[in-house]
């Protein structure tokens, strides 16, 4: 009687029918959707392996972790105007690298590397202006 | 900062490396032993003659400019003292065996001797920094994103491709280098703050209340109020602080003078953040500049980190009468 999608139901669910929400005689729109979905989640990956190219996923483990990733998550809320969060992205990225076998390189802190006395740049100490 | 080294070291300067002809009575001049040496010429150059360390952080001359850099190691090679530097920011294939007459100590004055050539380049250094534009890496492709905007570049939509975007990079004329301005205020709180701790032996009360980790947290309720959104970017960057804030307020942001009551409060596993305040993270902010080059961050994203950070500099300046106390012997 109705192989029509019935989402107008809102919550309800589509058991009344005998159906079930994933019944393969739901109308040809769903699949479309479903073929959308997966075109987009395509796109959401390759702009993400993209990124990487800027932002690599070895530096996601050492200790500028956390700007490595606000670049990449801030490279994809750019590219397709939407929110993600951090974890989004490193719930995507999980699918194709096992983070935590990455090493970061040790040279890569530089300067927090050695010890050194703090100090002001001499600027602070003049009135000249820089 | 080996001050005290640096009128010898000229002196040995100029005895160590021998002129080009070594039959010559010698065009030295001053220093008595060496008139007394005659065949300072064919001295060998020894331990005593090394006038930089492994691991020395020292200023170095490249093409026109001078770099900051670091000495991995060193080796006599012809009876000189060679030099293998690595500089600062710059990828490892830069790195290159320089002899002596390249290299400074980085003091005050040689500082201040990076900073005339960088205004002889038409380059405008931030907070004492030189900026770091070499215009080609050995790939043709920047290896490092420095703190830096090309002016013209597209980057407002942000990098297509790979090669286009060095492409852009070499081509543009001008750079800006895009610093921390770290307000009026705050940077009277640090020279005052200097002047506390090395003038006066007066030295912050550990733990601090508020400590970093406080500060952090109240920042982060501040911008939730103030954007009423979603502050997951916000909250990144603070998580990004306070990591380099634990690792590094014990390797560059003490004074020699904290550094006992470093050892002394800092025991087992506690992390600075929750002992040390305002003071030391506003330190943070002025290494900062030299902490990110190591991350490769774009064009606009970079501005964007600016705003972010001088929106927090904006609040400490907001909260400076509670965040700031004054000091304890």
């Amino acid at each position: 009687m109705n192989g029509g999608v019935k989402k107008k139901n809102g919550g309800k669910e589509d058991e009344q029918d005998g159906l079930s929400v994933h019944s393969p005689c739901k109308a040809p729109n769903s699949s479309a959707s479903s073929l959308r979905k997966e075109q987009s989640q395509v796109d959401l990956e390759l702009k993400l392996l993209e990124a990487l190219e800027i932002y690599p996923p070895v530096k996601l483990q050492g200790i500028h972790r956390h700007f490595v990733l606000y670049g990449l998550t801030e490279y994809m809320r750019r590219s397709f105007n939407r929110q993600f969060s951090g974890s989004d992205v490193l719930q995507m990225l999980d699918r194709f690298y096992n983070l935590e076998m990455l090493k970061p390189d040790d040279e890569e802190s530089g300067i927090l590397n050695q010890v050194e006395e703090f100090s002001l740049p001499p600027s602070y100490f003049t009135k000249e202006e820089s | 900062m080996n001050k005290k080294h640096t009128v010898s070291h000229e002196i040995k300067k100029r005895r160590v490396y021998p002129r080009t002809t070594p039959l010559m009575a010698s065009s030295k001049d001053d220093s008595a032993t060496d008139a007394d040496d005659s065949a300072a010429n064919r001295r060998r150059a020894n331990s005593n003659t090394k006038l930089f360390a492994d691991g020395e952080r020292v200023l170095a001359y490249h093409g026109p400019r001078i770099y900051e850099a670091k000495v991995l190691k060193s080796e006599i090679r012809k009876n000189d003292w060679k030099y293998f530097v690595h500089y600062l920011g710059w990828s490892k294939t830069w790195d290159e065996w320089v002899d002596a007459d390249r290299l400074m100590k980085k003091t005050a004055e040689n500082i201040r001797k990076q900073q005339a050539l960088d205004k002889k380049q038409g380059v405008e250094p931030k907070l004492g920094r030189s900026n770091q534009t070499k215009s080609k890496t050995p790939n043709g492709i920047p290896s490092y994103c420095h703190l830096v905007l090309s002016v013209g570049s597209s980057g407002s939509k942000g990098k297509k491709r790979k090669h286009e975007s060095s492409a852009e990079k070499e081509n543009t004329a001008v750079e800006k280098v895009v610093g921390i301005e770290i307000p009026q205020t705050l940077k009277k709180q640090l020279v005052d703050d200097w002047g506390f701790v090395n003038e006066q032996n007066k030295l912050v009360e550990l733990p601090r209340s508020p400590n970093v980790d406080d500060i952090l947290k109240m920042y982060l309720e501040y911008r939730s109020k103030k954007d009423n959104m979603i502050t997951d970017s916000v909250e990144e960057i603070l998580k990004g602080l306070r990591c380099y804030f634990d690792r590094a307020l014990p390797v560059i942001l003490l004074y020699d003078k904290e550094r006992l009551q470093y050892r002394e409060s800092i025991k087992n596993d506690v992390s600075p953040s929750s002992i040390y305040g305002a003071e030391h993270l506003l330190r943070l902010f002025v290494k900062l500049p030299e902490i990110l080059p190591y991350v490769n961050i774009e064009g606009d994203l970079l501005m964007s980190l600016q705003q972010e950070f001088l929106d927090f500099l904006t609040f400490l300046q907001k909260k400076q009468s509670s965040f700031f106390l004054l000091y304890d012997e």
